[in-house]
């Protein structure tokens, strides 16, 4: 049988995101136990794990699609998001 | 500092319903939407039920370039990873026994949000409301304890006696105004979506009506596929192992279960047919509860939507609850404007009609249809009923390998030694029916009429047995 062509997703690549001029994710680290949950659901991976605490990627800005997930996901009250300003953040578009 | 009748917090399809209905009723309504455009924010696509165009009668008129209508609802069901491949297949178009004429005809509508939302604003703009893009609020104005206005980023000020918040799951209206801090995981499913692009041609040729399709399986999460004219998008997991409480508890990434679906042979050769591209990547957060929330108002508020916490209990179906909600809340505003009453009192009526109406009914027994979702996620009753269904299908329909009658005889037995599995379908499924008394009626009428058929049928000789 013949190898067929296997249709992959880079993620990374079929996003568009204007970076925010501004922090809208804010993390306190003092508050994180450590438990994953926003490493886990991250669908852009932006958290990461480290020494038993969570870091967010310092290039979340070029990337967050805004779902807001970590946000959800934290039960420690360790992240709070806001929303970028307005003309900037992740665009939907037709292309 | 400008003063309204009515403000609208956010251009989705609840707030631009909200805003038609309000101008329509002569209210200076103002919608204010945080992105560039309507639906510049929200994941492309999606499928609005034949509800809507019962209920919306300026929807006869949409004609949208992606449109296309769902006429045959396909369910996939996969042996368990690696393999993935198909066992068991249901597909089938709309019942003739649906309550009205739109649901006989089709189920769904898939099209994008980049052109439905836009499609809705423009008909608040006609009725009257003003638009204003670009605009995040970021603060809500309170007078005498309720809300009087909102504040946008950078200061600028609005004024009106009721506020509408039609601003999604993280509604900050909602955190503002102190009805809720946070949804709890859960209560919030977060679903992720791979959206591709193909031919017209080829999406006639293969999908033709059929634009809603899942894919289940022991050990996933269930994916949804739903096509538009040009292009589909595979999103998920479905309302299994989306909910953030199961998908930390269980250690399931959405993001890798929706790949792994990708990769399966089935959607693999699908896409192939269908020349496929990728276009985007998307992921947003629903609000998935199983029963119809409490807060949302409080004096000159109301929520809409996903703010309120609308989709229903079953698949998170969410557009029409967000549309039918919106224009109830401009109705509730309208009669406050004329009472000059705004207090949580008056606007508690808006949470009583919320639910009597079919927004509240998608809650009956919302526990029940949640648990009979989540049985799907079950590997080991997934995987029974899945492969008892392939025995039915197979003694049933399509026994040409043994001796018909055989096979045919069957079909106790295999139903006798999944009594395990039906069983726990029954747990949930009758505690369901209870719930439901005119449906109860019905299911007890219909007995009784099978019953007498066969009792006629058989004194007239006509069964054959």
């Amino acid at each position: 049988m013949s190898k067929k062509h296997t249709i992959d997703v880079d993620k990374f690549s079929l996003v568009k995101v204007k970076p925010s001029p501004r922090n809208f994710i804010f993390f306190r680290e003092e508050s994180c136990d450590g438990c994953g949950n926003c490493a886990l659901i991250c669908p852009m991976d932006l958290w990461r794990m480290r020494k038993g605490r969570a870091s967010l990627l310092a290039k979340y800005r070029e990337r967050c699609l805004e779902c807001g997930s970590c946000y959800l996901a934290c039960e420690k009250e360790a992240i709070e998001f806001g929303y970028p300003p307005a003309g900037s953040g992740v665009t939907y578009e037709r292309a | 500092m400008k003063r309204y009748d009515l403000i609208v917090v956010g251009a989705g399809p609840g707030g631009s319903t909200a805003a038609l209905t309000a101008a329509e009723a002569g209210l200076k309504t103002l919608l204010l939407e945080r992105s560039a455009y309507p639906g510049e924010k929200n994941a492309s696509g999606f499928a609005l039920s034949s509800k809507a165009w019962r209920d919306f009668s300026f929807l006869q008129e949409m004609e949208l370039p992606s449109m296309r209508y769902c006429r045959q609802c396909v369910a996939h069901f996969l042996s368990p990873p690696p393999e993935m491949e198909e066992r068991f297949v249901v597909a089938s178009g709309p019942s003739r026994r649906m309550s009205y004429p739109e649901a006989r005809d089709f189920f769904t509508v898939g099209m994008l949000r980049r052109e439905f939302d836009p499609f809705l604003v423009e008909l608040a703009e006609k009725a009257g409301a003003e638009l204003r893009l670009n605009s995040l609020v970021t603060g809500l104005v309170f007078e005498a304890g309720r809300v009087a206005g909102v504040r946008l980023e950078g200061g600028e000020e609005y004024r009106a006696p009721v506020t509408i918040g039609a601003d999604g799951v993280l509604s900050l209206v909602a955190r503002q105004a102190g009805l809720r801090d946070k949804w709890k995981p859960h209560e919030v499913t977060s679903v992720c979506i791979v959206d591709f692009t193909a031919p017209r041609e080829r999406m006639d040729d293969v999908i033709h009506e059929a634009g809603f399709q899942a894919y289940f399986g022991p050990g996933m999460g269930g994916n949804f596929l739903i096509a538009y004219a040009d292009g589909v998008h595979l999103g998920g997991p479905g309302v299994t192992n989306s909910l953030i409480a199961r998908a930390v508890r269980k250690g399931i990434k959405p993001a890798k279960e929706l790949l792994e679906t990708l990769s399966a042979p089935p959607v693999q050769r699908l896409l192939r047919a269908l020349e496929a591209e990728p276009r985007e990547w998307q992921a947003h957060c629903l609000t998935w509860m199983d029963r119809m929330p409490e807060n949302v108002c409080c004096g000159g508020l109301m929520l809409v939507g996903d703010a309120a916490g609308l989709p229903e209990p079953l698949y998170a179906e969410g557009v029409w609850q967000a549309m039918y909600s919106g224009r109830l809340a401009a109705e509730v505003a309208k009669e406050a404007l004329e009472e000059g009453d705004f207090s949580p009192g008056f606007m508690r009526s808006y949470r009583e009609r919320l639910e009597e109406s079919p927004v509240g009914e998608e809650f009956v027994a919302g526990a029940q249809l949640r648990q009979l979702f989540e049985m799907l996620g079950d590997p080991r009753v997934c995987a029974e009923l899945e492969e008892m269904a392939v025995d039915l299908a197979v003694h049933l329909l399509m026994t040409g390998q043994e001796p018909k009658a055989e096979a045919m005889g069957r079909i106790f037995s295999i139903l006798a030694e999944n009594v395990p599995a039906l069983m726990s379908l029954a747990r949930v499924y009758l505690p369901l029916l209870l719930q439901v008394s005119e449906e109860k009626m019905r299911f007890y009428a219909s007995l009784l009429r099978g019953i007498r058929n066969i009792v006629e049928n058989f004194l007239s000789g006509e069964l054959g047995f």
